[in-house]
């Protein structure tokens, strides 16, 4: 059967192509999403302030988080009390507990608040957004929008794209004070050391730079989860499962790529050699 | 179904209930775990069910996570330990950070994240078109027959996804540290072994089993209260992955605090 073996390699292939497909689709769609950001800002701005409130405040259930503050509040301080506890012990087997104020400053800047907020971000308000637009796409609303001429991706997605972008600075802002806070209330108060010598390292190593770099790393990666899941979201199918599902594929997709991404821009900013501002190299 | 919430005007009044009930869902679990395995109808397929799923959809994505992981830990670790002459002592870190902390934790997100995303979209699912009811009016516990295979099947999966994660984890982290930065794979090994123990692998698997528990509660719990249609569940899923997001974090500093007050430090640099 000369079909069969002829139609072979294409079955073979199947996935790669349908991969390939998807990679292509979602591409296609994050262009869209992001060359509409300017036009909504002029025309939505409504929207898009409305959507800033949601993000920041919205979802009134407390044991939910209190909106999106509580939760970036509360796992950054969380986290970074761990970061506390364990730099303690970490430096203290080379007896180097006086400078624990550095793992705040180095470790708590450069990685564990962008990453841990980023998390918090896309568990709060990325499955939020996936949540809404599948909803909205299997109970065929979108395509209500297109019938009425209303341009679906950008009202839906930019608008919330340009909002995520505006809230995300406090938001994080919050979280990295939460987590400076939270590893100096675990160094000083829970091991007992002096606050001054803990204060003293925190500041050397603490630079207006790192927190730049913090800052721009918490808002690319607020731009790819609301990328990621208003994707998964607005392409969701299968019925009320479909869209939980899309939000699960969602989380996973952009936990993964903001660990690649992290990896990648600490390389870019601070190189794979990075010195310690403050101690001399 | 005796789910339902009770009517509350305020956020706190909202916290306190749902708390509650997620306490009272926890003990009925218990209750149902121990009624199972006494009268021997575990339902033994949906066990296996639902640990291959959980297994199939967490292994590849917390891998991918890893590896940049060590790489952060490595080059964090790397450029500090230089600068304060204490070459070598990355092994030391590695030790203690990826095996005790970092594996459990990735565990946690993968399986509330990814896998209790699913497991609270399949049951919310089931819950607004009445299945779950109908099942009950049957005869048939939705806890026994819904909740104690996913938590089992929860616990299963994590223990040892927890394993592959430090290996990976570890490996990611010495290979970035001798092939990139250049460090003495001996040195790196000898306080490797030097400051690893036991007891550190011992916690990493109970944490891991407990978020395991914790991800698979919380995720049956929002999915069974699921209601108002498909926009629900979507809200359920997210309130699910919130919740167990945040009980997990708390739990591990918990775990993390009773574990150093029970067990002194090992070994000296």
């Amino acid at each position: 059967m000369p079909v069969t073996v002829s139609r072979l390699p294409a079955r073979a292939a199947r996935p790669v192509v349908d991969g390939f497909a998807a990679l292509g689709r979602h591409s296609t769609f994050y262009a869209r999403v992001l060359a509409a950001v300017p036009t909504v800002l002029v025309r939505y701005w409504r929207h898009v302030l409305r959507h800033v409130n949601d993000i920041s405040f919205g979802s009134a259930s407390l044991l939910a988080g209190g909106g999106t503050i509580g939760v970036v509040f509360a796992m950054s301080a969380v986290a970074s009390t761990q970061i506390g506890l364990e730099g303690y012990r970490g430096l203290d087997i080379i007896g180097l507990s006086p400078m624990t104020g550095l793992m705040s400053a180095l470790v708590n800047t450069r990685e564990i608040a962008p990453v841990v907020a980023s998390v918090a971000l896309a568990a709060k308000v990325g499955t939020g957004f996936t949540a809404q637009l599948g909803a909205m796409r299997i109970s065929d609303e979108i395509d209500a929008l297109e019938t009425m001429a209303v341009p679906s991706v950008p009202f839906l997605v930019s608008t919330r794209m340009a909002a995520a972008v505006i809230s995300v600075v406090p938001l994080y802002l919050v979280g990295l004070f939460a987590s400076y806070a939270a590893t100096s209330l675990a160094v000083t108060q829970l091991k007992g050391q002096s606050s001054g010598t803990y204060d003293y390292y925190f500041q050397l190593l603490l630079t207006p730079g790192d927190v730049g770099f913090s800052l721009l790393k918490a808002v690319i990666f607020a731009v790819i989860i609301t990328l990621v899941h208003c994707g998964y979201g607005f392409h969701a199918a299968g019925g009320p499962e479909g869209v939980g599902k899309a939000a699960g594929r969602a989380l996973r997709t952009s936990i993964v790529t903001i660990a690649v991404v992290d990896v990648l821009l600490t390389l870019t900013i601070w190189g794979t050699q990075p010195t310690l501002p403050g101690l001399g190299a | 179904m005796a789910f339902s919430p009770p009517p509350t005007r305020t956020a706190v009044g909202d916290a306190f209930a749902q708390a509650g009930m997620l306490l009272s869902f926890t003990a009925s679990t218990i209750a149902a775990l121990g009624r199972t395995v006494v009268r021997r109808r575990l339902a033994w397929r949906d066990v296996l069910d639902q640990t291959w799923f959980l297994a199939s959809v967490t292994t590849f994505p917390s891998l991918l996570v890893t590896v940049p992981l060590g790489v952060v830990v490595a080059l964090n670790v790397g450029s500090m330990a230089g600068q304060l002459g204490a070459e070598g002592y990355g092994g030391a870190v590695v030790a203690f950070v990826i095996v005790a902390q970092a594996s459990p934790l990735i565990c946690a997100l993968m399986i509330s994240g990814v896998g209790g995303s699913a497991v609270c979209a399949d049951l919310g699912a089931r819950t607004i078109r009445e299945e779950v009811d109908a099942m009950e009016v049957m005869g048939i516990p939705a806890i026994e027959r819904f909740v104690v295979p996913r938590v089992i099947a929860a616990v299963v999966v994590t223990t040892l996804l927890a394993c592959l994660v430090m290996a990976v984890g570890i490996s990611a982290s010495y290979g970035f540290q001798t092939l990139v930065l250049g460090d003495s794979p001996g040195s790196f090994l000898g306080s490797l072994t030097e400051f690893s123990r036991v007891e550190d692998f011992v916690i990493a698997e109970i944490k891991a089993a407990a978020f395991g528990v914790i991800a698979a509660l919380v995720a049956c719990f929002k999915g069974l209260t699921a209601k108002g249609g498909p926009s629900g569940v979507g809200d359920a899923v997210n309130e699910a992955v919130v919740l167990a997001f945040i009980l997990v974090f708390v739990a591990n500093t918990v775990l993390t605090e009773l574990y150093a007050a029970i067990v002194p430090a090992r070994g000296a640099y």
